[in-house]
């Protein structure tokens, strides 16, 4: 750990004695002194942090923060760290309220592209390029730092790296006597052998749309290339785009072989999970965020965790799409307020808790970090070390769709999804729907 | 006695200090949200002052009238189903024998938070492992319906734990209302050979009448400001099937960075509901009407 | 007294009164007999369904997520896991929370019943020209919805410093109860006699004497009825704990739900646990005020 000069940050932070802290009437500065290891005297300072990973839900995730916030606070004895934790949706909530009135925590999570932009434009997050140029930049999976950068600067860290691939039941896949597919046509085919067979072939909650939006990236990625969506939703391309229709189509093919689990589009992700994890469908796409459940989680039954394999989504005949091309991204990552009174503190304390977090979290939590993971030094099940290499051979990662979107496009997106699965559109009025959507938020 | 009951002084006192709560907790917020509605506002960011271009695209916006429209129907719902909470609440309140246990037990669903009841009925509607269709299979019917992913029937499988959820709201209610009706009163109907059902029609829900038209107002504001179960458990979803006002404000809201949009959506809402009710007001006003709400 | 009330009612039945009783009554004891049995077995399975929904919950407590979606709901999970209500006690804070429920819960109960007992008997009882129109203010609160107040209200409770505490959310369930409150309150405030108070004040009552020892005491059924209702509301309540509370120390229970709600994946069979334990004093509390809701106003207590 490099120690910063502190002393020109907290002569400033004493000026901001009078600003209300981010939660309430606690201030930042806290009077008293503290004897630092170089013998300097320095101002106590607070950071406030806000996550999302509650104990009760994330305890591999809620340990591993609370460690690297004491070691911080051991190296940094003159700075307390004061958490809040939410759970996801009240989180969201929580940051928006907060933000109206300028009032956001030093350190918070924030998810990249669609979500962090309003934060941007309305001045809130700081620009981290500071720490990133100390060669912090060189640590992280290329291309996952520029999900959260705008305009040239990144205003949030990564903490977590996915890629969606399609798990399966290899107990099922044997039974029914049906290979991997490696074709769309082939997957097909494997669709119907079980539903002939009376098995439900693939487990799917679309209530909560994003997941569905994952089968429409991967036809569109695997029929039109990695650009085709990207400059659609860019606007260097177009919706209306045959390839896209065409993956939109293919969709609706799906759910005419009866691909997908009874009442998908009123089931949520978990409901589908548990399918899945229950031996009763075949195969289930997914982020690698739920490896630990397949892999290490005690709570599963084991001759189920033994079964779980994965293959990379089926090319296209005649397609653009490369096989090793991912859906998938950066999730959330830490920002620091542009408002905090403590700023140097923060950004400190969000470089430490990056490079820490690389460390733990994959083989403590089963977070895949936005750092790069050396497969050979982690102990790690063979199915987690195997999603890892493809992350590391992936010729392309697709940031998630509605992610990649700002936030009224998405809403959009992802209802035209459910009613794309549900046939209430044709391919056509789907893309239509996205164009006009699009041309509106120019 | 007059000058007594119009003390001025014992006036203030007794609704000032609730007044002021409901003035500054309540009409600021209203206030404002009439003035974030006339922005374009982020609600992160600076505002910029638009005018009435939120109500423009309200007017246009076939998604908002979408959800009113199922706003309406939940309220129509909920008014008729008035009726049989009314019908139990007279069963309860009556001298049968348990009346007081079998009260009890009916209100217990009401202490069952919206998170409970959404797990409830995720499980009763689940598609292969409901309670629902596990019984329709059991009694040979082939394929049941997916209560929560057809757009068709999700609405109204989504009315009835909404309509179940409040059943004991106002069943306390009307109980409490009937049990304050003069005992004299119907042990005379009753010595005159009046039958239970005579008793109840002619004289118990004439003396209620107040009470009821309380609930029939309560049961219609309630619904068209109603929330809870319906985003919980399908979020408005599938492709806006269940979506009603309030559920969509607040994905406007909070969820596409729309608050001025949303806002004026919440100012059109109240608006609505202040027009709703003063048309059941003028509606169930009779002549000898004393009681005003 | 009585005889006063009857004559308002539809039936002319003080002069029924002087009949000799029916002799239809005897004749229909069979018929009587058995629809009544039929009304008991009705009864019964309302009761039986009714109180499924807790068992269920008590079940669902017991499970691990994959029995919690795939047993049926009434059906018993392999092995209870016990260790869910372990898991929730371990989590620390539940008792912190608990408290901040009961506290939280109760003084805005209290607040609401009172200040709106108040504000009615002022507008139903007292006479002044704005009462009509205060009673109009506060039907209005009715019809907010309450993700539109969050913004503005945080900005209030911020600028004046009490962002951060429980006084916020007390006040704020206070101030959105108060409407609700009002409106059943005012129903059973207009049936009470003129007459009590043309007496009390005869005999030379207070205002405040008339309202604390007579017309408290006798709305006492309805009173417990609001109060019922308010303790529901806010035990349940997370919305507003969420946006305006940041410190453990002063979160309540439904945060301890929140706690186990994760952004991949959620521990049901804890949060089954957790809500099994919030029930429970609602539970107790309920049984307890639902008996004040006993005889009404004028039997016994009003002999002719």
């Amino acid at each position: 750990m490099k120690k910063k000069s502190l002393s020109i940050m907290t002569s400033l932070s004493l000026a901001s004695l009078v600003v209300l802290s981010a939660c309430g009437s606690e201030n930042n500065t806290t009077t008293g002194t503290n004897t630092n290891n170089s013998g300097g005297t320095e101002e106590n300072v607070t950071i406030e942090f806000m996550h999302l990973w509650p104990q009760g839900s994330s305890a591999d995730h809620n340990r591993i923060v609370n460690q690297i916030i004491d070691e911080f606070e051991t190296n940094h004895p003159h700075v307390t760290i004061e958490l809040e934790v939410l759970e996801n949706e009240q989180y969201k909530n929580k940051l928006q309220v907060i933000s109206s009135s300028n009032q956001l925590p030093d350190v918070g999570m924030t998810w990249p592209a669609g979500f962090l932009e309003p934060y941007v434009n309305g001045e809130l997050f700081a620009p981290l390029d500071t720490i990133l140029d100390d060669g912090l930049r060189d640590e992280f999976v290329a291309g996952t730092v520029e999900a959260y950068e705008i305009n040239g600067s990144a205003y949030a860290l990564p903490l977590e790296l996915n890629i969606a691939p399609v798990f399966y039941n290899k107990a099922i896949f044997e039974e029914n006597g049906v290979e991997v597919p490696e074709s769309y046509e082939e997957f097909i085919d494997v669709i119907d052998t079980l539903v002939d067979n009376g098995v439900t072939p693939i487990a799917l909650g679309n209530r909560d749309r994003w997941t569905g939006s994952l089968w429409y990236m991967y036809l569109a990625d695997r029929i039109g290339g990695s650009d085709a969506l990207n400059s659609a939703i860019d606007r260097s391309g177009e919706f209306t785009d045959e390839r896209l229709i065409d993956a939109a189509d293919k969709i609706q093919e799906m759910v005419a072989h009866d691909a997908f689990v009874a009442g998908y589009n009123g089931l949520s992700d978990q409901e589908a999970k548990s399918e899945f994890m229950n031996n009763n469908a075949a195969m289930y796409l997914i982020g690698s965020w739920d490896l630990p459940n397949f892999t290490t989680n005690e709570e599963v039954p084991q001759d189920f965790r033994e079964n779980v394999g994965f293959f990379k989504f089926p090319e296209v005949e005649g397609g653009d799409g490369d096989i090793n091309s991912w859906v998938g991204g950066a999730g959330v990552g830490l920002f620091v307020a542009e408002n905090s009174d403590v700023k140097e503190e923060a950004k400190e304390f969000v470089r430490y808790f990056i490079q820490e977090w690389g460390k733990h979290s994959v083989e403590d939590a089963g977070v895949i970090p936005g750092t790069q993971v050396n497969t050979d030094e982690v102990d790690l099940p063979d199915l987690f070390i195997d999603v890892l290499d493809e992350l590391n051979n992936a010729s392309n990662i697709t940031l998630f769709a509605d992610v990649q979107m700002s936030a009224g496009v998405a809403e959009t997106h992802l209802n035209m999804i459910q009613s794309l699965f549900g046939n209430d559109v044709n391919p056509e009025e789907f893309a239509e729907a996205h164009e006009q959507a699009l041309s509106e938020e120019d | 006695m007059n000058k007594i009951m119009s003390d001025k002084k014992i006036i203030a006192l007794y609704t000032l200090p609730a007044l002021i709560l409901l003035l500054i907790l309540i009409y600021v917020p209203i206030v404002l949200t009439g003035y974030y509605g006339l922005m374009d506002w982020d609600g992160i960011g600076p505002m910029t002052f638009i005018g009435l271009d939120n109500y423009k695209a309200l007017i246009s916006d076939h998604l908002f009238w979408n959800s009113a429209y199922h706003s309406l129907l939940l309220a129509i719902f909920s008014v008729l189903s008035l009726i049989i909470y009314l019908a139990i609440s007279l069963v309860l309140a009556s001298q049968i024998k348990g009346a007081d246990v079998f009260r009890k037990i009916y209100l217990i669903p009401m202490l069952l938070s919206s998170v409970a009841i959404a797990q409830l009925w995720m499980r009763i509607y689940h598609p292969s492992n409901g309670v629902m269709n596990r019984f329709l299979t059991s009694i040979g019917i082939e394929n049941p319906p997916l209560w929560l992913s057809d757009t068709s029937l999700v609405l109204f499988a989504i009315f009835v734990p909404i309509l179940w959820q409040y059943a004991g709201f106002y069943i306390i209610i009307y109980y409490a209302a009937l049990r304050n009706i003069p005992n004299e009163l119907v042990e005379a109907a009753r010595i005159d050979g009046a039958t239970p059902f005579q008793i109840a029609y002619k004289i118990k829900l004439p003396l209620i009448s107040g009470v009821i038209k309380v609930t029939i107002v309560l049961a219609v504001i309630g619904s068209l400001k109603y929330f809870d179960l319906i985003y919980v458990m399908t979020d408005g979803g599938p492709n806006g099937a269940s979506e009603v006002m309030a559920s969509y404000m607040y994905k406007l809201a909070f969820r596409t960075n729309d608050f001025g949009y949303g806002s004026a959506i919440g100012f059109f809402l109240l608006i609505l509901i202040l027009l709703v009710t003063y048309l059941i007001r003028k509606l169930t006003t009779s002549r000898e009407d004393n009681v005003q709400y | 007294m009585k005889e006063k009330l009857s004559e308002t009612s539809d039936l002319n039945v003080s002069s029924a009164k002087k009949l000799p009783p029916s002799p239809k009554v005897a004749q229909s004891s069979l018929k009587h007999k058995l629809s009544h049995s039929v009304l008991y077995l009705i009864l019964i399975i309302v009761g039986v369904i009714q109180i499924l929904p807790l068992v269920w919950l008590f079940l669902f407590s017991l499970k691990d997520n994959q029995e919690v979606f795939n047993l049926p709901p009434l059906a018993l999970p392999s092995s209870p896991k016990w260790e869910n209500y372990l898991n929730v006690w371990t989590e620390g804070n539940i008792g912190v929370y608990f408290l901040n429920s009961v506290i939280v819960t109760g003084a805005a109960v209290i607040l609401t019943v009172l200040l709106a007992s108040f504000v009615t008997f002022a507008i139903t009882r007292m006479h002044w020209k704005l009462n009509k129109f205060v009673l109009g203010l506060f039907m209005v609160g009715l019809m907010i919805p309450v993700h539109s107040t969050l913004i503005p209200l945080f900005s209030f409770y911020l600028n004046i410093g009490l962002m951060d505490h429980p006084l916020a959310i007390i006040l704020t369930y206070t101030a959105f109860n108060l409407p609700l409150t009002i409106m059943i309150l005012l129903g059973f405030y207009y049936t009470l006699p003129r007459e009590l108070e043309e007496a009390a004040i005869m005999d030379g009552c207070t205002v405040h004497r008339m309202f604390f020892q007579i017309i408290l005491p006798m709305t006492a059924p309805v009173v417990a009825t609001t109060a019922i209702i308010n303790m529901i509301y806010n035990w349940n309540e997370f919305v507003f704990v969420n946006t305006f509370i940041s410190s453990d120390k002063y979160k309540t229970l439904t945060v301890g739900i929140q706690n186990f709600i994760g952004q991949y994946s959620t521990d049901w069979g804890a949060i089954g646990a957790t809500l099994v334990i919030s029930i429970l004093p609602i539970l107790i509390v309920f049984v307890l005020l639902s008996n004040r809701i006993v005889e009404g106003i004028t039997s016994g207590s009003v002999k002719g």
